[in-house]
């Protein structure tokens, strides 16, 4: 870990994560805003009117009875992981790949800050920012119902449908940091770091409009995001969260290592 | 002290350096010369530990250049042939940026050296003009005060006036013991400044020489256009080539005297001096010594 070199990401990065954490806001007011515990039967009632494959796709197809199913079935299948995952696959490729490509790594690496030192204080950084926009966020959203709806949220479950969703999201985020550590360009950087989680989020999605596509959900990360699942029994989300955790730390290790030994045409 | 031993790395498209073998003193100041794409930077690379090589070493101060890069680089002051300085940054903020990763507290010779080359450290990067990017990547280069310079291209982008500064800068810096490596394909820069100069093409070092040497084998030569045809069968003493018929190139080495009497009895009515292109001299250097005469 190197702090001039966090400092300096923070720097060039704030606006993206503060876009990201405003945008994903609007979502968390409205959906704790809209919450009514009388009208939820109204508004699955006005659901029935939209195809099914479609609310299916957005994660509308069951809103929870308590605060705890609405606000998850609102933000966790859809909303949750998208607007992150635009952070993550956006700053994957800034933190290595694009000064590689510039050359401006040059400058990093001709300080007596080491390789392995530079690709770890940019991994940080990178999970860091996930999480901070996770910590607005969730932070917003406990604070607002505990104001609108006093002791409705249930923490232990919500927290552990955060674990799970944040988790998944540094799966991907490991897949991007380690493309934009093996390319040298960019471009293919990005092909691969951002196709591939993009691609599970497309795989996520297909398999929940019909049940004859179901089978993509293997093929996909964000499917183990099992929100009634893990609201039941947040132990069993706390499980998940923590294999999900090892198969982060080996994806942005490798990438470390592999950026470690690379020869770099800088 | 600079050693690079049967240094290769080849790039899949069959390019690269192959089998480099030359070393710098302390106080020295070698000029690595060769044309675009000859490999100059893939040394370069190499010295300072970004790439990996296929075989052979390169050390500087008994340190493996790739293995111990992180150690060396306190000692090493590095300027880019492209420089790519961090986006958004302000010239100060990436000064100071560089001062803090590599721990250096003393700012005196930063702020002298900004001072000394002009520049204005305050605006965007991206806003700056290329001749005040290359000083900002030059003040980067020396205010750690390293022991050992590796500069590829450091004049380029420039101005004549820059360019002096520059060079007084290095002369002192020589005469402080510095060893500098300083990659150009301007022959005159390298004469002017250097102690020897390694000459490399298509991947492979043809020569190591003192810059004496170099320089007595240097020779000029002259477009001469004469009103009178015939004036051409004068020429018989020197060492010309036929342009057209009234136009001749002279290669001139020392003798001059014999340049001008020649010139005196014909009707000259233009006289170019042609800057020789390193190639030019190198051909002819080796054309003596090599016994390929053309």
């Amino acid at each position: 870990m190197n702090k001039t070199l966090f400092l300096v990401d923070l720097k060039a990065n704030w606006r993206v994560i503060l876009f990201v954490s405003l945008v994903f806001m609007i979502y968390v007011l409205t959906s704790v805003l809209m919450y009514d515990p009388d009208s939820i039967e109204k508004l699955e009632q006005m659901f029935t009117l939209f195809p099914e494959g479609m609310l299916k796709a957005l994660g509308f197809d069951t809103l929870g009875t308590d605060l705890n199913g609405y606000v998850a079935h609102y933000l966790y299948g859809f909303i949750a992981i998208i607007f992150p995952l635009i952070y993550i696959i956006v700053i994957a490729n800034k933190l290595i790949a694009k000064h590689v490509d510039s050359g401006s790594m040059a400058y990093l690496l001709t300080t007596p800050v080491t390789r392995v030192k530079v690709a770890v204080t940019q991994a940080v950084f990178h999970v860091s920012g996930l999480i901070l926009i996770f910590l607005i966020d969730i932070g917003v959203l406990v604070l607002l119902s505990s104001a609108v709806f006093p002791g409705s949220l249930k923490l232990a479950s919500f927290l552990s449908l955060n674990f799970v969703t944040i988790m998944t999201l540094t799966v991907a985020g490991g897949i991007g940091f380690l493309f934009s550590c093996m390319c040298n360009d960019s471009r293919n950087s990005l092909a691969f770091g951002a196709g591939i989680p993009v691609a599970f989020f497309v795989f996520k999605m297909v398999s929940e409009i019909d049940a004859k596509l179901e089978g993509f959900k293997y093929l996909s990360v964000f499917s183990l995001i099992e929100i009634d699942k893990i609201l039941a029994d947040p132990a069993y989300g706390l499980g998940v969260g923590f294999i999900l955790l090892g198969v982060s730390v080996l994806l942005y290790g490798a990438g470390v290592i592999i950026f470690n030994k690379k020869s770099l045409a800088i | 002290m600079i050693e690079v031993s049967n240094l290769t790395q080849v790039y899949r498209s069959g390019k690269g350096v192959f089998n480099l073998d030359f070393s710098i003193p302390e106080g020295e100041i070698f000029g690595y010369l060769g044309p675009n794409g000859a490999g100059k930077t893939t040394t370069i690379r190499n010295l300072l530990g970004f790439a990996n090589a296929d075989g052979g070493y390169a050390r500087i101060n008994g340190l493996d250049c790739r293995k111990d890069a992180a150690r060396l680089q306190p000692m090493i002051g590095y300027l880019p042939g492209e420089t790519a300085f961090l986006e958004d940054m302000t010239g100060a903020e990436f000064l100071k940026f560089m001062s803090d990763m590599r721990g250096t507290g003393d700012t005196g010779r930063r702020d002298s050296l900004t001072e000394r080359f002009a520049l204005d450290p305050r605006g965007k990067i991206k806003k700056m003009s290329k001749g005040m990017k290359q000083k900002l990547a030059i003040i980067t280069a020396f205010m750690h005060d390293p022991a050992v310079y590796i500069l590829d291209e450091p004049t380029a982008g420039l101005d004549p006036f820059m360019q002096n500064v520059f060079l007084d800068l290095l002369e002192e810096e020589r005469g402080r013991g510095k060893t500098v490596m300083m990659s150009s394909h301007i022959f005159e820069e390298v004469q002017r400044s250097c102690d020897r100069a390694g000459i490399i093409r298509e991947g492979r070092l043809v020569a190591v020489e003192d810059i004496e040497a170099l320089n007595d084998a240097k020779s000029r030569t002259y477009a001469v256009t004469f009103a009178d045809p015939a004036d051409l069968g004068k020429l018989d003493g020197l060492q010309f080539r036929r342009i057209s018929s009234n136009r001749v190139e002279i290669t001139v080495g020392h003798d001059y005297r014999s340049f001008f009497q020649t010139l005196a009895h014909c009707s000259v009515v233009g006289l170019y001096s042609s800057e020789q292109s390193l190639e030019d001299v190198f051909m002819k250097y080796y054309g003596r010594n090599g016994g390929t005469d053309e």
